[in-house]
């Protein structure tokens, strides 16, 4: 296995405030690595730093051997870094399959080739029947379902997913938790910001914990869960994953 | 993963009625047929003046809607390439003795290339900051035209000799230059009309809906929007060079104030920004009314033209929100629900 992302001693500071504090871990090709923490950990922050959308104060980050810190979005996009927004970022003027094939365009020629390769993600994510709707007539969680796919539609190396199941239904969450699982056996690599734990325990091989802008837990399911920093931090209780 | 929703959506298929994003509409070729009437049939000056005002401005809105409904930058500033247009061919003609027919592609390169400057400092500014960035370089221009009177005339203006002959773009009827601005019009159609079912066009769409979304797609934003605006400004300039050359005459309160941006605005956003119909519809209702309105009204009831205009206006923004092209919109997705 290689390493694909490398993110070496990372800091994002906001004035006095350090929501990313040195923060350094690598991912494997391949892997799908959970990403927990109380809200106001710098989740979304380390997200940020890592696709462009900020620059990092200090430290570094390496993708595919290139160093992308600072770059712009649409640079770390090209390059193979694909994201989700927490709150559904949609177009709001165009239909479904149209929100999805703006991200497929980075590797299809015309429109036409991208909403084509589009169908079979919708037929995925479940939203192929209103493919040709307005975005609008969409519920919360259907939007989220959108967002899955265009990231996917993106087909980037590395796939940063940031809280895909809040607001799901059980069942959704289910299928959702199934769609992620299986990512990596397509050639995706996943990090997976999630507050729903018990999906993300049971399809992470690898959880890592953010607090107060540091990684202060990187293990197992079951060594998160029992991890006594971890449990005063964010659980409250240890946890039962049986 | 089954999807909940229980209403299906088929995708548009090739022929429809109403317009619709990326397909011909019955309704659109009915407006050409109507347009080609208009030139064809005997009607009098005044009239025909109307039409070719019609066309002009449905074209130059079409050109705003590019930049201002398509890519999301708002211009109030559009005066400025359609008077660079404008004094370009003239100046050269005036001048040079360079044609019209070659001055109106230096005309709009000029105003092309001073676009993609100010979509390079302007467009990172959002909203109403954007908005007063065009409106200030607007400004720049008229006042540079105005100061710099051995080129432009100054506040005298430039007159283009009324010397009939079609090598300089001077025809005498009103017909041939009604030809003139209905191939204009008809030009930038086809353009938007293309733009929109392109590649570009979801580009532009997606970075005027959510430049945080766009970018994670892999959208250059900054070069989007400045090409955008480059291409809006090129077709304006063009409509400014046949404008000098119909009117044979421009000074810069004609062709460059703020007045005359704010009409490049006002148009689409009447009949729906961010369509391709939507300026068209602005342009065949707004523009014959107040010419219609100023003949009639003018000398009568001075000033009372601009007020029933401006009553017509708010009528149509507040019931129309969307536009008169939001309304057609609307019935064209009722159609379309209705059939399987």
């Amino acid at each position: 296995m290689t390493v694909l992302l490398e993110v070496k001693d990372a800091v994002r500071a906001f004035g006095p405030l350090r929501a990313v504090a040195g923060v350094s871990f690598s991912v494997q090709r391949g892997e799908l690595v959970g990403l927990i923490g109380p809200n106001g950990a710098g989740k979304s922050t380390l997200y940020n730093l890592i696709a462009g959308a900020i620059r990092p104060t200090s430290g570094q980050i390496w993708f595919n051997g290139r160093s992308v810190g600072g770059w712009q979005p649409f640079r770390a996009a090209r390059a193979g870094i694909g994201r989700t927004f927490q709150i559904p970022k949609p177009y709001r003027h165009l239909t479904v399959i149209e929100n999805v094939a703006v991200s497929a365009l980075s590797h299809e020629r015309t429109v036409s080739a991208a909403r084509r390769y589009c169908e079979a993600i919708l037929e995925d994510v479940g939203l192929a029947d209103c493919a040709e709707a307005p975005v609008s007539i969409l519920t919360a969680g259907l939007l989220k379902r959108l967002e899955v796919a265009r990231v996917l539609a993106l087909r980037p190396s590395l796939i940063l997913f940031d809280e895909i199941m809040a607001g799901l239904t059980s069942t959704e969450v289910r299928g959702m938790t199934e769609l992620v699982a299986a990512l990596p056996a397509r050639g995706f690599t996943v990090i997976w910001v999630e507050h729903v734990l018990y999906a993300i325990m049971k399809a992470a091989p690898r959880i890592m914990v953010l607090h107060r802008g540091q990684l202060i837990c990187d293990g197992s399911p079951e060594q998160v869960a029992k991890d006594p920093a971890v449990i005063k931090a964010y659980l409250g209780e240890e946890m039962n994953l049986a | 993963m089954r999807s909940p929703s229980p209403a299906r959506y088929g995708p548009p298929s090739r022929w429809r009625v109403l317009p619709e994003r990326g397909t011909v509409s019955i309704f659109e070729l009915g407006l050409f047929a109507v347009a080609l009437t208009m030139i064809a049939v005997d009607l009098p000056q005044t009239l025909q003046d109307v039409i070719i005002q019609t066309f002009l401005w449905a074209g130059l809105a079409l050109a705003w809607n590019i930049a201002g409904g398509y890519a999301g930058m708002i211009s109030f500033g559009h005066a400025a390439f359609f008077g660079l247009g404008a004094y370009t061919s003239t100046i050269l003609s005036v001048h040079y003795g360079i044609t019209p027919w070659v001055g109106m592609w230096a005309g709009a390169l000029l105003a092309a290339g001073f676009g993609g400057a100010l979509a390079m400092i302007c467009a990172r500014l959002r909203g109403p900051f954007f908005i007063l960035s065009t409106l200030a370089a607007a400004e720049v221009i008229r006042m540079g035209a105005l100061n710099w009177a051995s080129l432009t005339g100054g506040a005298e203006g430039l007159s283009i000799l009324p010397v009939v002959d079609a090598t300089n773009m001077v025809f005498a009827s009103k017909t041939a230059y009604a030809v003139l601005l209905l191939i204009y019009f008809v030009a930038v159609y086809v353009l938007t009309k293309l733009l929109e079912g392109s590649r570009y066009g979801l580009y532009l769409f997606a970075a005027r809906d959510d430049e945080d979304a766009a970018g994670a797609a892999g959208i250059n934003l900054l070069l989007a929007r400045t090409s955008a605006l480059c291409l809006s400004a090129f077709l304006t300039a063009i409509g400014g060079s046949l404008f000098a050359q119909y009117f044979q005459f421009l000074d810069p309160t004609h062709v460059l104030s703020p007045e005359l941006s704010f009409q490049f605005a006002l148009l689409p956003a009447l009949g729906g920004i961010g369509t391709a119909i939507g300026p068209v519809l602005g342009a065949i209702i707004l523009v014959p009314l107040s010419e219609l309105l100023r003949g009639y009204l003018g000398s009568a009831a001075a000033g009372l033209h601009m007020a029933i205009y401006g009553g017509v206006l708010i009528v149509v923004m507040l019931y129309f929100p969307a536009g008169l092209a939001g309304a057609l919109a609307r019935l064209a997705v009722c159609r379309r629900k209705g059939t399987p």
